[in-house]
């Protein structure tokens, strides 16, 4: 009896000490910020900063590196358009964090005028990666995972080990932590200055952000033999960016991505129902040249079918397609500074005549 | 199944509903079955070899006490001691030996190499064995006439693979007279269970991370500090790992009603090399105490032979831990370490002193002992005298510790002297509820912040 008792009061304090530290601000406002977690809760905190400094006009976008485009040079034209774009992207991230992500910018759902999502494919292309089963989800998220969201969290995963990870982590986000607090403790003093000082530059570092001006002009490839030609001075990233990336060979179609976008979209949508804001999706332009479209038979569009809710607009697929060229990417997968200074104000305009003048009080 | 995994804790779980839900007279065939699986788990084959041991140590123990000419009784005795050290002797030191013979004779390294799988705790129940066959011998513990008593003996799981190792006295006392385990013991196993999984993943394991990359890259580490603080992880990595798995044994032990001794008393605070070896492994030390030093006559025949008897004594002790020559110097380092402090301390007893001394003799002792692990870590002879090289003529080279490595360090070196002074550990097992649970919740935060739980780091002991 003694010992039974013990033992759930022990518990209790294991999960009083971890729920103490953090999932109190305490800990969570010194996390490394140049960690995925770091990452994630900078741009949170930098977005909730900017809903205050911004009028009911405001454009929210997401999507991973692969969304690049420059805030302020899409605001260059606002006296154009009407509306204050605001990115709050993150590099690697996918449509679960983004979840996470809008349900504590946007707690009422109602903070924005449009939200962006911007993809690589309107139709569900699988790969040979499994998204459900992407680890690095737990790690974005962890300072935004609630008691309630452990079990739903952890459940999204595939495998079975991953689940108990997630759970884990999820119950006692220590475990996820770990790696961090160590490294807090090696020098709390560095960190914390480190996180003070990204704290007072963060918005001005992203926002005036320059892009490198690399390019692959000069890149060809032979589709019916999948073979590049590598312009002179590419680097050893850019080629493995081409390699994996734009001509990776396409993998057995099983529905899996199609599943995946239909979970999450599916419940940022829901969560966005009846709302003001509109949900926009926009292919992105899809790298230096496009793949062929029967590279891979795509059995599915779920995007498509999101189309069909009240809130749901679809920007023209081939929007950006003009962008498809060599000189305006840096590599397979990310736009350049010219590609950047096109893309931008294109997206503006585009979202603009897709919502309609903006209605700014 | 290593203590530290979630398989493991399954396993234990099972077992202890199944105990304590069946029939006292089930009792020991549950814990028999479950040995027997626990060992099958590692390598179903060697179940043949225990069991052939079991069958060997019983008999002789029943022969032992059926026939009284002396004769006949050493020669059970030598019978039995030669099964056990020849199995022993086969599996551990057969290629240890074949390549030392090779060399001798000129011929290539492998010429007599058989590839030799070593079975898990094989020189941890073979010290059993053969401390049950001496101690009935010698008349000091009746022979068990229930061969499923004895079976137990050799493979109860908690300390099948690893120790401690238990004197046969003890063990039969606790299963002829089985007790369900007082509120006292229950709450003493799950407190040392819970330090021992701490110590392991929590301390050992990172420190191993650091004496692994070290010794895996000795030629690239150069420099004093680095050499240094690698062997400083390494001495902190071993005491952990093998006090923690040995604390979890005791633990799950006393959980299941038995009683196992103490293995280590904060060694790293011994005043001396002798106070060290009272504090370290004390299960094997007092067993090569009774069962070599002192039938090789102890301190009986004089100085000189005290000294031999030391110094074979720790020779057969390192050799026991593995066969290499490295082992070897180890234990005949330790034999000389307290060959010589035995030289300077006469026969005065070992932690007489100026107190104020103390201080530079435990730094000095553990610093000793760190010299001594250089041997026991590295692969080879040439990477120990390098690495000695690097500690005492390299380079300053640079610590390979991280701050909050050094604060784990301070943590358990906190907790070591409270416990040296006052043993808190012991006495929070019975204090209120909630000293005792806010003990256990901070073991358990120190393991969920710095458990190594991306990797499976084995027991260093499971080797021997």
């Amino acid at each position: 009896m003694r010992c039974g008792l013990v033992c759930l009061l022990a518990v209790l304090g294991l999960f009083g000490c971890d729920a103490l530290l953090f999932r109190t601000p305490i800990y969570p406002s010194y996390l490394e910020p140049d960690s995925s977690t770091g990452q994630f809760e900078l741009i949170l905190r930098r977005e909730q900063t900017a809903q205050t400094l911004n009028g009911d006009n405001l454009v929210a976008t997401l999507g991973n590196s692969r969304f690049a485009y420059a805030p302020r040079l899409s605001n260059e034209i606002t006296f154009r358009t009407g509306y204050a774009f605001r990115h709050a992207g993150v590099a690697g991230s996918d449509v679960r964090t983004w979840y996470y992500m809008l349900r504590d910018l946007d707690p009422a759902a109602s903070r924005y005028r449009a939200i962006v999502f911007g993809l690589d494919d309107f139709d569900d292309e699988d790969g040979l990666f499994d998204p459900n089963d992407d680890m690095r989800s737990l790690h974005y998220v962890i300072a935004r995972l609630r008691w309630s969201d452990a079990w739903d969290f952890a459940r999204s995963f595939d495998s079975r080990r991953l689940q108990f990870e997630a759970l884990r982590g999820a119950l006692l986000k220590g475990f996820v932590y770990q790696a961090d607090f160590r490294a807090f403790l090696s020098d709390p003093r560095k960190r914390i200055d480190y996180v003070q000082l990204c704290r007072r530059g963060y918005e001005s570092w992203t926002y005036d952000y320059v892009e490198t001006n690399n390019s692959l002009a000069g890149l060809e490839v032979d589709w019916s033999a999948w073979t590049a030609k590598y312009p002179p001075g590419t680097d050893q990233d850019q080629r493995d960016t081409i390699r994996n990336f734009l001509m990776r060979k396409p993998a057995p179609q099983i529905g899996r991505i199609a599943n995946y976008r239909r979970l999450w979209f599916g419940r940022i949508l829901d969560r966005y129902r009846g709302s003001r804001t509109r949900i926009i999706f926009i292919r992105l332009p899809r790298g230096p040249l496009p793949r062929p479209d029967d590279a891979a038979r795509k059995a599915s569009g779920s995007v498509l079918e999101f189309a069909a809710r009240p809130n749901v607009l679809l920007c023209d697929e081939h929007a950006f397609d003009s962008l498809e060229h060599p000189e305006l990417f840096r590599d397979a997968l990310h736009l350049n500074r010219d590609g950047i200074a096109r893309f931008s104000p294109m997206l503006a305009e585009k979202i603009r005549s897709m919502l309609g003048p903006s209605t700014q009080r | 199944m290593l203590f530290n995994t979630t398989t493991f804790f399954i396993f234990l779980a099972v077992v202890l509903v199944l105990f304590y839900s069946s029939p006292r007279p089930w009792r020991k065939y549950i814990l028999l079955v479950a040995s027997y699986y626990f060992y099958a788990s590692w390598n179903p084959k060697f179940i043949a070899l225990l069991l052939t041991l079991t069958v060997i140590d019983y008999t002789a123990g029943m022969w032992l006490e059926k026939v009284s000419a002396a004769r006949a009784r050493k020669a059970v005795l030598i019978l039995s001691l030669t099964a056990n050290l020849g199995f022993l002797g086969f599996f551990k030191y057969y290629n240890f030996l074949g390549r030392n013979l090779a060399l001798l004779l000129g011929r290539p390294e492998n010429a007599f190499f058989l590839d030799i799988v070593l079975p898990l705790g094989i020189s941890f129940h073979t010290f059993q064995s053969i401390s049950y066959v001496v101690d009935v011998y010698r008349g000091q513990q009746k022979a068990v006439r229930n061969p499923i008593d004895y079976a137990l003996f050799i493979c109860f799981f908690p300390q099948l693979v690893a120790g401690p190792i238990v004197r046969a006295r003890h063990f039969f006392h606790d299963l002829l007279d089985w007790h369900s385990p007082s509120t006292d013991d229950v709450s003493r196993g799950l407190m040392l269970m819970t330090l021992g999984l701490t110590k392991k993943m929590a301390f050992a394991d990172q420190f191993a991370r650091i004496a692994n990359d070290y010794f895996g890259h000795v030629a690239a580490n150069p420099g004093m500090l680095t050499a240094w603080s690698g062997v400083f992880a390494f001495g902190l990595q071993i005491y952990f790992d093998f006090s923690g798995y040995t604390d979890m044994a005791i633990g799950m032990a006393l959980l299941l009603g038995f009683h196992f001794p103490v293995n280590f008393r904060r060694p790293y605070l011994a005043s001396s090399i002798t106070d060290f070896w009272r504090r370290w492994h004390i299960s094997l030390s007092t067993w090569l105490r009774d069962y070599l030093y002192i039938p090789l006559g102890g301190n009986r025949g004089g100085r000189w032979r005290t000294y031999r008897n030391l110094m074979l004594t720790m020779l057969l002790g390192g050799l026991w831990h593995g066969a290499s020559w490295n082992f070897v110097i180890w234990g005949g380092y330790q034999g000389a370490l307290l060959s010589v402090e035995r030289v300077f301390r006469g026969d005065r007893p070992v932690g007489e002193g100026r107190p104020w001394l103390y201080p530079l003799k435990a730094i000095v002792t553990f610093a000793l002992a760190l010299v001594g692990w250089v041997f026991f870590r590295s692969a080879n002879l040439t990477e120990s005298l390098a690495v000695l090289r690097q500690m005492f003529a390299g380079a300053p080279g640079h610590i390979l510790l991280e701050p909050w490595h050094w604060g784990l360090a301070g943590v358990s070196l906190v907790v070591a002297l409270g416990e040296e002074h006052s043993e808190w550990l012991e006495r929070l097992t019975k204090a209120p509820v909630l000293a005792y649970a806010s003990g256990l919740a901070v073991m358990f935060f120190f393991l969920e912040m710095f458990g190594a739980f991306d990797v499976a780091i084995p027991f260093i002991y499971f080797q021997f």
